[in-house]
C-alpha cells in the first residue's frame, strides 16, 4: 500500500494550554486518507470536526502527535514552508466561501497564483479556465457582493483548485446554500473526483450529503468513534450519473 | 508580484478616500511647506545668480595690488607704494594668458579711470565730465546699451584714435536738439592739459552703472563719464607699456570660474615674483554670490527643517491608519495567509501600501509647494521691480522649484512609508492564520 495523502497520529488538540481553563478538543485522532479518497467527516456540532480540519489543512497546529501530509511531517516545516503548502498543496473550500470582498471573481481566483512563485505565466488564462470549469465564467468581472451564495462558493472552489492541489479539505461547503444549490457544489466536488482523481475530505452535517462519499468518519467528543466504507456510493454515482444525462437529455 | 501589490495599495487607498486623504494631510502640509520654502529660496538664488551674471558675473577680476605688510611694526611705517613704470601688467602678459589658456578665457574688458575735467564749448557752454579709457566690448559688458553711432573698438584704441562716447544726459544739456555725432569736444583735464575729440557715439545714463546721483548739484553741473579708448588715455598718460592695473577677463561660460581665476592668479603672480611692492589678486563674483549662496541655503534648509516635523506628525497619522486598516483587515489577511501568503508577503503588501499612501501624499505635497512657490515668487518680483523699478531690467526674477528638493521629497515619503508602515506591516505578518480567519 502506497503512503497515505494524510496520515494522522495520535493527534491532541488542546486550547488555553496551561491554563486553568485548558480544553481538549482532539483526544488523540488516528487517520488515513489515501490518494483518490472522497471522505465525509460528520458529528454533532462542537465535536472537534473543524478543529481537525484546520489541522489537516495547515492552518493550526496540533499539540501532540504526528501529522505527515504526502509522507511529510507538517511539525517539522519552517512558516514558508508551510504556506507554500497550503498554497499548492492543499485546496480550502470554507462555509463562509472567505472570497475577499474588493476583487472580482477573476481577481479572486488568481490569489493563490500570486503566491506561487511556480506559476507566474498566463495567471490570467489560467483562472478562466478555471471559472469556466465552475461554470463561472461570464462573472469574471463581479465582485463577491454581486454573486449568489451557490456561486460564490463555485469561485471558491476554482479558487481551490488553481494550483493544482493534491488534497480538497471542504468544511461545510453547502452549510451556508439551500440544498438545491447545495447539490450543484456536490456535483462540482464529485466531477473533481471522477474526473480528475482528486482527493476530498468534506465535513458535513447533512446524512444525505456524507452518502454521497466513500468513506463516513465519525465524529464525538474528540474521538474517532466511526470510520467505515459506505457501501452506497457506488450506487450514488450511478444514480447521478443517470440524473445529470437525463438532464441534459 | 510588486506591480500587483501597488495596484491592491492602490484599490485600497481609493476604497477609502476620505480616510486616506485625511491621513496624507500631515504629509501634504509638511512636504508642500518644504517645497514652498526651497522654491523661494531657490529662486531667490537664481534670481541673484542671473542678476549677478547680467552684471558682468561671469568674468575674473585682476588688479596688481600691494604687497601689505605682515606685521604690526611693519604697519606703523608702512606706505602705500607707488606704482612705477614696470609694475603695470603689460598687453604682452595679457596676449599670453589668453593664448595659454583659450577655452576659458574670451577676451578682456578693461578701464583705466583717466582724470576729471570739463568741455567748454562757445557762448559759455560746458559740461562737467570724468574721463575714462575703456576696451573694446565694455559698454556691453557694463550692460550700457548704445542710444546711437558706435562703441569703441579695438582699432581706436590701438591707433589711440582721439574719439569718444558721450551720455545722453551731456547730449541734452550741452548740445540739446543739435546732433552730436561726429563734432569735437575740447576737454580740459584737471591737470590743465587740453585735448580734442570727435563724438562717435551716444550711450544711455544707466543708474545701476554710476550710482545714485549727486542731487545736490544742479543737473547742469552733474560730472557724466566721457569713455576715451584706453589706448587713447595710455598714450595721454605715457604709459609705455600699455600697462594695466585693473582688467577684467571675460569667461566663457562653459569653463569652470573658479579654475580660470585660480589660472589667472597663478599666471600673472609669476611676473611677480621678484617685485617687492606689488602683486597680483584675482577674484570672480561668483564667489562673493557663493557666500550669499550659502546663507539663503542654511536658511532654506533650517526653515525646512522646522517644516519637516509636521512629516513626522503626518508618519504617525499614517501608521495610526495602517493600523486602525490592518485591524478591519484581518480576515482578509487570514484567508491570504489560507492562500499561501507567506509572512513576508504580507509585510511587503502593507509596507507598500503605506508607501504608496506616503507617496501619493508627497506628490499632492509637491504640487500645492510648486504652486505657492511660484505664487508667491511672483510676488516677490512684481514687489522687488516696483520698489527698484529704475533696476527692473537687471532683476532677472526665475522662479523654479528646486529639483532637488523634489527628489529629495519623493525619497522622504517613501522613508516615512516605510518606517511608519513598518510596525503595522510586521504586526499584520505575525498573525496566526487560523486567528485571523476566525477573527469577527
Ligand atoms: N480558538 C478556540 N479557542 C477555544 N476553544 C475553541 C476554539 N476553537 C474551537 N474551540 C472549541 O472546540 C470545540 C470544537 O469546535 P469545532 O469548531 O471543531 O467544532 P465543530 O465540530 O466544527 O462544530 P460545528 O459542526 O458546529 O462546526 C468547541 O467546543 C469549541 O468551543
Ligand atoms: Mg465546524
Amino acid at each position: 500500500m502506497s503512503e497515505p495523502v494524510i496520515r494522522m497520529e495520535n493527534i491532541i488538540k488542546r486550547y488555553y494550554e496551561g491554563k486553568p481553563n485548558e480544553l481538549q478538543i482532539l483526544n488523540g485522532i488516528n487517520l488515513e486518507v489515501n490518494e483518490g479518497e472522497f471522505v465525509s467527516i460528520v458529528g454533532e456540532s462542537g465535536s472537534g470536526k473543524s478543529t481537525m480540519m484546520n489541522i489537516i489543512g495547515v492552518l493550526d497546529r496540533q499539540s501532540e502527535g504526528k501529522y505527515f501530509l504526502e509522507g511529510k511531517d507538517v511539525n517539522l516545516m519552517s512558516d514558508d514552508e508551510r504556506s507554500a503548502i497550503r498554497n499548492n498543496r492543499i485546496g480550502f473550500v470554507f462555509q463562509n466561501f472567505n472570497l475577499l470582498p474588493r476583487a472580482n471573481a477573476l481577481k479572486n481566483v488568481m490569489v493563490p497564483l500570486m503566491y506561487n512563485p511556480n506559476h507566474q505565466k498566463n495567471r490570467q488564462e489560467k483562472a478562466m479556465e478555471m471559472l469556466r470549469m465552475v461554470g463561472m465564467e461570464d462573472r469574471a468581472t463581479h465582485r463577491p457582493n454581486e454573486l449568489s451564495g451557490g456561486q460564490k462558493q463555485r469561485v471558491a472552489i476554482a479558487r481551490a483548485m488553481i494550483n493544482d492541489p493534491a488534497i480538497i479539505l471542504a468544511d461545510e461547503p453547502t452549510g451556508a446554500l439551500d440544498s438545491k444549490t447545495g447539490h450543484m457544489v456536490m456535483d462540482l466536488f464529485h466531477r473533481l473526483h471522477e474526473e480528475q482523481g482528486k482527493t476530498i475530505v468534506l465535513i458535513t452535517h447533512s446524512k444525505e450529503l456524507a452518502q454521497e462519499t466513500q468513506r463516513i468518519i465519525t465524529l464525538s467528543d474528540g474521538n474517532i468513534v466511526g470510520n467505515k466504507e459506505n457501501q452506497n456510493y457506488r450506487n450514488v454515482v450511478e444514480e447521478r450519473k443517470a440524473l445529470s444525462m437525463g438532464g441534459e437529455a | 508580484m510588486l506591480i500587483e501589490n501597488i495596484k491592491e495599495a492602490i484599490t485600497s487607498i481609493f476604497s477609502n478616500k476620505m480616510r486616506s486623504i485625511l491621513t496624507m494631510l500631515g504629509i501634504i502640509i509638511g512636504i508642500s511647506s518644504v517645497i514652498t520654502i526651497t522654491t523661494i529660496g531657490s529662486s531667490i538664488k537664481s534670481t541673484l545668480n542671473s542678476t549677478f551674471n547680467s552684471l558682468g558675473g561671469s568674468s575674473v577680476t585682476v588688479y596688481v595690488d600691494a604687497r601689505y605688510p605682515e606685521t604690526d611694526e611693519e604697519w606703523d611705517t608702512w606706505e602705500y607704494p607707488e606704482m612705477e613704470k614696470e609694475d603695470y601688467i603689460t598687453q604682452e602678459m595679457v596676449d599670453e594668458l589668453l593664448e595659454a589658456y583659450p577655452d576659458e578665457f574670451t577676451g578682456i574688458v578693461s578701464q583705466s579711470s583717466y582724470q576729471s575735467g570739463k568741455v567748454n564749448g562757445e557762448d559759455g557752454k560746458y559740461a562737467n565730465i570724468n574721463s575714462m579709457g575703456v576696451t573694446a566690448g565694455y559698454m556691453e559688458y557694463c550692460k550700457l546699451d548704445m542710444q546711437m553711432g558706435r562703441e569703441i573698438t579695438s582699432a581706436d584704441s590701438n591707433g589711440a584714435k582721439r574719439v569718444c562716447l558721450v551720455s545722453d544726459r551731456m547730449v541734452n544739456n550741452y548740445f540739446g536738439e543739435e546732433n552730436p555725432l561726429g563734432k569735437s569736444i575740447s576737454i580740459d583735464f584737471a591737470d590743465g592739459t587740453t585735448a580734442d575729440f570727435v563724438i562717435v557715439g551716444v550711450y544711455e545714463y544707466n543708474q545701476v552703472v554710476f550710482g545714485k546721483e549727486d542731487t545736490s548739484v544742479a543737473e547742469k553741473d552733474r560730472y557724466t563719464t566721457v569713455y576715451l579708448p584706453i589706448g587713447t588715455v595710455f598714450e595721454m598718460t605715457e604709459t609705455e607699456n600699455n600697462g594695466y592695473d585693473y582688467l577684467d577677463f571675460t569667461v566663457d561660460p562653459t569653463s569652470d570660474i573658479q579654475q580660470a581665476t585660480a589660472d589667472a592668479t597663478d599666471f600673472f603672480s609669476k611676473f611677480y615674483e621678484k617685485n617687492e611692492k606689488w602683486t597680483i589678486e584675482a577674484y570672480n563674483m561668483q564667489s562673493e554670490l557663493g557666500m550669499i549662496n550659502t546663507v539663503i541655503n542654511v536658511i532654506t534648509v533650517a526653515i525646512s527643517a522646522i517644516a519637516a516635523i509636521s512629516l513626522i506628525v503626518g508618519g504617525v497619522g499614517v501608521m495610526n491608519i495602517m493600523l486602525v486598516s490592518i485591524t478591519e483587515r484581518t480576515r482578509e489577511i487570514g484567508v491570504r495567509m489560507a492562500l499561501g501568503a507567506k509572512a513576508k508577503v504580507i509585510r511587503m503588501q502593507f509596507i507598500i501600501e503605506a508607501i504608496v499612501l506616503c507617496l501619493i501624499g508627497g506628490f499632492i505635497g509637491i504640487a500645492i509647494g510648486i504652486l505657492n512657490g511660484v505664487l508667491l515668487g511672483k510676488v516677490a518680483e512684481t514687489l522687488i521691480q516696483s520698489m527698484y523699478s529704475d533696476y527692473a531690467s537687471y532683476i532677472v526674477m526665475s522662479v523654479h522649484p528646486s529639483v532637488r528638493a523634489i527628489l529629495l521629497s519623493v525619497f522622504f515619503s517613501m522613508l516615512i512609508g516605510v518606517f511608519f508602515g513598518h510596525y503595522p506591516a510586521k504586526k499584520a505578518s505575525k498573525m496566526e492564520v487560523i486567528d485571523a480567519l476566525r477573527y469577527e
